[in-house]
């Protein structure tokens, strides 16, 4: 009943173009993740949402009505700023009722509605507190509170775990889980960090630029990225990119760079004959290179030397140099002893292979 | 905004620099020199205000001293009008200004674009024209619209200087507040109006509580408006006092004394409000 | 018209009033007064064009006298009120006791009208019966006369206007003293910074935008002064102190000729606009580099 569908969206600011054509269609209850780097435009999409920010063309319509020359406070959303935003003047108590004395809802509502969101946030102690009074994580909970007491049709959030530090985040991140469960409302979630939007989203949307990348779950972008953008900017630690060029052999496909070469069966990887003759970037995860020599023919095999190691307690990342490049691997035994220039053999699945030119995976 | 006056105070003075042995020293001194400085012409003033008729012209030297003067002062009635007059043209003044400057303040702050653009030009450069230009012309409007010598006459003409001033000093205060706040406001069920009225203006307090302060005092010390702009109808104070010595020949003792009644209001004022003034004056 | 801008012009719209009424028509009828004839032989107020402009602009006085000062003045004052303002906010800006009583003492000028302090400042210098003489002669020097001669005209007057400012750039400098970061100066005191070196590379540039701010408004106002100048020597002896408001003023009451009044007005404020037009060019560059 609160779907969101977002057709032709564009933003124009003086000659800054923020976003162009986004089309997007948010089912109702869905949590929905916008991700990309700095200044991509995903605040300007959440504040076109929200009301705060006049859209350029297109129409936005939030539970079937389009809500383009709607005022914020008449859409019926809730949203939660990077900084809180939380009324300095007013106490804890008062900055959760506000939304509902504007509304004027009757007081002994207001104080059900502001008694029940305080016990699912557990800031019960807090209420009568200033903002200025609360530590960073209590400030966030205040301002999520502000969001649930109103049981609007949308909540908004724009990056508003980046405040905190990486433990609390964490923390936090499963709060709003569980939150999720408790209040099953549609919701659409800025980031730019990746980790977040893997756990938090049904579905991520990858932006870049102002343009939209990619639309999906979260293993779909994991599993098949649209692109080199998208591909480097889920999974962590990022993807490798290996520039190789394309040649036909008989039943297989070459391909080589300078210090590693590898053949492919033609008949497993077709979509790789329009490319014979070209260069083309070879993705793979850091996950899935394995030390070790190739146990099948399906894997292919790299050797380098190591040039810096990383430990972790429960793996082992590691640098390798390959040709004129270096490839990172993750999962390595902690307990190896890898000094710097140990030659090394590793395998990679050639299911796990990304291909990609310029513009998308091949 | 954090609370400045829990802050502990940063020695960042030059006096150190200067005279990192004798620190205490020089800094009483220096400190002893600002305030005889400061001091000086208000203790003459008061000094004044205490002496005889003719004692004025031996004020330094004389030993008489009297409140003959204050009683007389106080028993004139114009006198007491002009303190009454001054009093709620000040206040009025402050109250009115703020009102008016704090809605165009905030407009600057949060708006780009041409209208502001426009805004900020015409009170930049109409702060810039000297008074001459303007008091003998507004000397006519204001009989033309027949409120010469009345409060409108000249409460409008002091908002109108403070429009330029305070409009820019309260869109500093606005600048120094996040919008974000009003963002939220807007969502949470509050119109434009809603936002700025109970989410921006609470959190502007401190900044206003300076500015009325500063602008009460500068109201209520002003000279050149209340000379041209009112008559017998409405005295106002400094008027008065200026007047006992231009037309009634030069009566020190009366002026000194008006003007000592007049630091009163002035001196209350500005000792309970020195803390916020301070606070709140961030541009 | 859309909603937003509806809601911008609601908020200016009562202090456009007011500026448009009591500031833009009285200013703009002052000026269509300086392109008339006024003086008493022509009652109808021919259009004369630019004549009162040419004339303001040839006369001597105004040119190697009133501008001079005027310029003079205002940079003289705006200097001396801002160091002295900035040593005593630093001052203040330290924990001392008495120091409630200082900053009480340094507001004074504050509360005390501007008229009233010229007129007891004019007292005090005056040749026969004033205190500084007495004091003089109490050292045994020589008594002056103060108001009789042009330079120490000048100098009462900027003393006067000093005097009344200084708190006003005390009480905003340490304002901005107050809301400055701990963070740069505790750096410094790690660092071994020097006190002289911390106010010089740290206090300084920190406290620039506001010093800019203060210096802009403060020079547009002395550029304008008039009422301190009047009171005091009334642009004597013989002229010398006249500042451009003076020069407007007698022009326009004294020789009653209001039309060369309003354009010496107008050359003034077409000055300042363009002066202080460029000093706000070089505000919004400092504080674009100091941030
Ligand atoms: N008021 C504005 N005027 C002009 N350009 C703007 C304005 N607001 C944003 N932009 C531009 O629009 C683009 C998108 O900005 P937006 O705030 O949406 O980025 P973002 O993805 O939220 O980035 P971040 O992660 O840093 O918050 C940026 O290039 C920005 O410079
Ligand atoms: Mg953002």
């Amino acid at each position: 009943m609160a779907d969101i569908v977002l057709s032709n969206v564009h933003k124009v600011y003086g000659h800054v173009v923020a976003v162009t054509d986004i089309n997007l269609a948010i089912k109702d209850r869905e949590f929905v993740v916008l991700v990309g780097p700095s200044g991509c435009g995903k605040s300007t999409t959440l504040r076109m949402i929200a009301g705060l920010e006049e859209i350029s063309a297109g129409t936005i319509a939030i539970g079937g009505r389009v809500v383009n020359h709607l005022q914020p406070k008449d859409r019926d959303i809730a949203m939660v700023f990077q900084n809180y935003a939380l009324y300095r003047h007013m106490s804890v108590r008062d900055n959760l009722a506000f939304g509902l004395r504007n509304r004027r809802v009757p007081a002994d509502e207001i104080a059900a509605a502001v008694s029940r969101a305080a016990r699912i946030l557990s800031i019960e102690p807090l209420l009568d507190r200033r903002p200025h009074q609360l530590s960073g994580g209590q400030q966030q909970r205040v301002a999520l509170g502000r969001c649930i007491v109103r049981n609007p049709k949308v909540f908004l959030f724009d990056e508003p775990l980046s405040n905190l530090d990486a433990q609390l985040r964490a923390q936090m991140r499963l709060e709003l889980k569980e939150l999720r469960l408790r209040v099953p409302t549609t919701s659409i979630f800025v980031t730019h960090d990746q980790t977040e939007a893997m756990t938090l989203g049904d579905r991520i949307v990858v932006m870049k630029d102002g343009v939209v990348q990619q639309v999906g779950t979260p293993l779909e972008l994991y599993r098949k990225p649209a692109n080199r953008f998208v591909a480097s900017f889920i999974g962590s630690p990022s993807m490798n990119f290996i520039t190789l060029r394309v040649s036909a052999d008989g039943e297989h496909f070459a391909l080589a760079c300078h210090g590693w070469q590898f053949r492919l069966p033609a008949r497993r990887f077709p979509h790789l004959g329009s490319h014979v003759g070209r260069s083309i970037s070879v993705g793979v995860r850091p996950q899935h290179v394995r030390l070790g020599a190739p146990v099948n023919d399906d894997q292919i095999a790299l050797n380098g030397a190591v040039t810096v190691t990383e430990q972790l307690g429960d793996e082992q990342l590691l640098a390798v140099r390959l040709g004129d490049g270096e490839i990172r691997i993750a999962g390595a035994d902690p307990d190896l002893s890898l000094p710097t220039g140990t030659q090394i053999e590793a395998a990679i699945a050639t299911d796990h292979l990304h291909f990609f030119d310029e513009l998308e995976q091949i | 905004m954090t609370d400045i006056a829990a802050a502990p105070a940063r020695s960042v003075g030059f006096f150190f620099a200067l005279a990192p042995r004798g620190k205490a020293v020089f800094f009483a001194l220096a400190a002893t020199a600002v305030c005889l400085l400061f001091a000086f012409p208000v203790f003459w003033l008061i000094l004044t205000s205490l002496r005889t008729g003719t004692g004025v012209y031996y004020v330094h030297r004389g030993t008489e001293f009297t409140t003959d003067n204050f009683h007389e002062v106080l028993s004139q009635e114009i006198v007491l009008r002009a303190l009454f007059n001054s009093f709620m043209i000040s206040t009025l003044a402050t109250v009115l200004s703020l009102g008016v400057t704090a809605t165009s303040g905030y407009m600057l702050s949060r708006f780009k674009g041409p209208i502001p653009n426009a805004w900020f030009s015409l009170i930049y450069i109409f702060r810039c024209v000297p008074y001459v230009a303007w008091v003998l012309p507004l000397y006519f409007v204001t009989q033309k619209l027949h409120i010469f010598d009345s409060y409108w006459g000249l409460l409008l003409p002091h908002i109108a200087v403070h429009i330029c001033f305070f409009s820019w000093i309260m869109k500093g205060f606005f600048d120094g507040i996040d919008p974000s706040m009003e963002y939220a406001a807007m969502i949470d069920g509050c119109s434009r109006w809603g936002a700025f009225w109970r989410v921006a203006m609470p959190a502007a307090v401190p900044g206003l509580t300076a500015l009325a302060i500063l602008c009460w005092l500068y109201t209520w010390n002003e000279f050149l408006f209340a000379l041209i702009l009112t008559a017998h109808e409405t005295p106002i104070l400094t008027v008065v006092m200026a007047q006992f010595v231009h037309e009634l020949g030069m009566e020190w003792h009366l002026m000194s004394a008006t003007a000592v009644i007049a630091l009163v209001p002035a001196l209350i004022v500005t000792l309970f409000g020195q803390r916020y003034v301070i606070r709140g004056l961030r541009i | 018209m859309n909603e937003k801008t509806r809601f911008m012009l609601a908020l200016i719209t009562p202090a456009a009033l007011v500026l448009i009424l009591f500031q833009v028509v009285p200013i703009l009828t002052g000026a269509d007064a300086s392109f008339r004839n006024w003086t008493l032989h022509d009652p109808k107020r021919t259009w004369v064009g630019f004549a009162n402009y040419l004339h303001v602009l040839r006369d001597a006085e105004f040119r190697d006298i009133v501008l001079p000062n005027t310029f003079g003045f205002m940079i003289a004052t705006v200097a001396c009120s801002l160091v002295l303002g900035l040593a005593i906010a630093l001052m203040l800006n330290n924990r001392f006791p008495g120091r409630w009583l200082v900053q009480s003492f340094v507001l004074l000028p504050l509360m005390v009208a501007p008229v009233i302090a010229a007129i007891m400042i004019r007292w005090m210098f005056n040749d026969q019966f004033g205190v500084v003489n007495a004091a003089l002669e109490g050292l045994g020097l020589a008594p002056i006369s103060w108001l009789t001669q042009r330079w120490t005209t000048f100098a009462v007057i900027l003393l006067t206007d000093v005097w009344l400012w200084t708190p006003w750039f005390a009480l905003i400098l340490l304002a901005g003293l107050q809301s400055l970061p701990p963070e740069p100066f505790e750096a410094a005191r790690i660092d071994a910074a020097s006190a002289w070196r911390t106010f010089r590379y740290i206090t300084l540039p920190m406290l620039r935008p506001v010093m800019v701010v203060c210096i802009v408004i403060r020079a547009i106002d002395a550029f304008r002064t008039f009422d301190i100048v009047w009171t005091i020597s009334g642009g004597g002896p013989a002229r010398a102190t006249e500042l451009f408001s003076i020069y407007a003023y007698v022009e326009a009451f004294q020789f009653l000729n209001l039309a060369r009044g309003s354009a010496a007005a107008v050359i003034g404020a077409i000055v300042i606009v363009v002066f202080a037009l460029l000093l706000y060019r070089v505000l919004n560059r400092f504080v674009e580099v100091s941030k």
